[in-house]
């Protein structure tokens, strides 16, 4: 992760560079703003990395596998797509994850859900995408891609 | 006192999120403080593998606001150029990777100069699915099941985005009646 993040800095630093040779005024400019949006955020990055540092020590990996394995149907959907809601990592992460569920024997409709909504739906940043978006936005944005997550499963299930 | 109180008051509701973070741990350590060490240091870990992926973000977003052309990201995101925003909306979202903390400011300003609603609601729609990561989910989960789900997620992040827009414009209209 460390060796995505410098190659990005380094991009957006060329970025500023070049930038900087057009109008130093206006790169300034951008830097100012930088530097605002990065103090408003900091708290909120702090609070939430302390809350994933809490979930992956507190909450076992065994029981979300428990959860998913031992119920059926739309049942299995509804937790999957929770599952997936609340979860927090690196997409990466989920995908592994899920193989491990269809092999212990999950509704595939289930393991698609989890997929869409682990990466689309956020319980634990709503705080912060209302933060930037207001809560109107961050409350319907998510209820309503909970629920074609919904029926995303659905087909893939009847397809896959 | 009061005063002092007032002032507690509404940085706790500015940050109440740090505020329930913090309650959260002193319980951890209470209850189990070798696991709470364990979790800070975890936190502490993601925090920093992440801070120079966030530096960046945050330089993008004010370059974003600085430089980019308001009338032209209105014309080609705004409300005037219909699907076809949509569409390169979707396709930005597949393409767009790192996490959600670090593209709702990046969307937030791209929203600032004139990206319509349903923009923002799409790529956020479309980004459950990673062009870049697509060999790893076929590697775990089959190239059936990863094919039909990625091509649903897009195709159903256009109506997602729609839908966000239409509640959106339905409560900025009813804010302004209220004034």
């Amino acid at each position: 992760m460390i060796s995505v993040g410098l190659f990005y800095l380094v991009l957006v630093a060329a970025l500023y560079a070049f930038f900087y040779r057009r109008s130093s005024e206006r790169t300034v400019q951008s830097l100012r703003t930088a530097g605002k949006a990065l103090q408003t955020m900091a708290p909120l990055f702090v609070a939430i990395f302390g809350l994933i540092g809490l979930f992956e020590v507190f909450v076992p990996p065994g029981l979300i596998e428990r959860w998913l394995g031992a119920t059926s149907g739309f049942t299995s959907l509804l937790i999957g797509g929770a599952l997936g809601a609340v979860a927090l990592g690196p997409p990466a992460a989920a995908f592994p994850l899920a193989g491990s569920f269809l092999q212990a024997g999950a509704w595939p409709p289930a393991v698609a859900t989890f997929i869409v909504c682990w990466v689309s739906v956020g319980v634990v940043t709503l705080p912060v995408e209302a933060h930037v978006f207001g809560w109107r936005f961050a409350l319907t944005r998510n209820a309503v891609t909970f629920v074609a997550a919904l029926f995303i499963g659905l087909i893939v299930g009847s397809l896959a | 006192m009061s005063g002092l109180f007032s002032v507690f008051w509404s940085w706790l509701r500015k940050q109440w999120l740090l505020a329930l973070t913090a309650t959260l741990y002193l319980w951890a350590f209470a209850v189990d403080p070798q696991r709470a060490r364990l979790a800070l240091a975890a936190g502490g870990h993601t925090l920093l593998s992440v801070s120079v992926l966030i530096l960046a973000v945050m330089g993008l977003v004010g370059l974003v606001q600085a430089w980019t052309n308001r009338d032209a990201i209105a014309g080609l995101l705004g409300k005037e150029s219909g699907v076809r925003a949509l569409l390169l909306a979707a396709l930005c979202g597949t393409l767009v990777i790192g996490p959600p903390y670090l593209i709702f400011p990046l969307l937030m300003s791209i929203r600032r100069q004139g990206a319509r609603w349903a923009v923002i609601g799409a790529v956020l729609g479309a980004y459950a699915v990673k062009l870049p990561m697509i060999p790893l989910e076929i590697g775990f989960l089959g190239w059936r099941f990863s094919a039909t789900r990625s091509l649903l997620t897009i195709l159903f992040s256009v109506p997602i985005g729609l839908l966000v827009e239409w509640v959106m414009e339905r409560g900025e209209k009813a804010e302004e009646k209220r004034l």
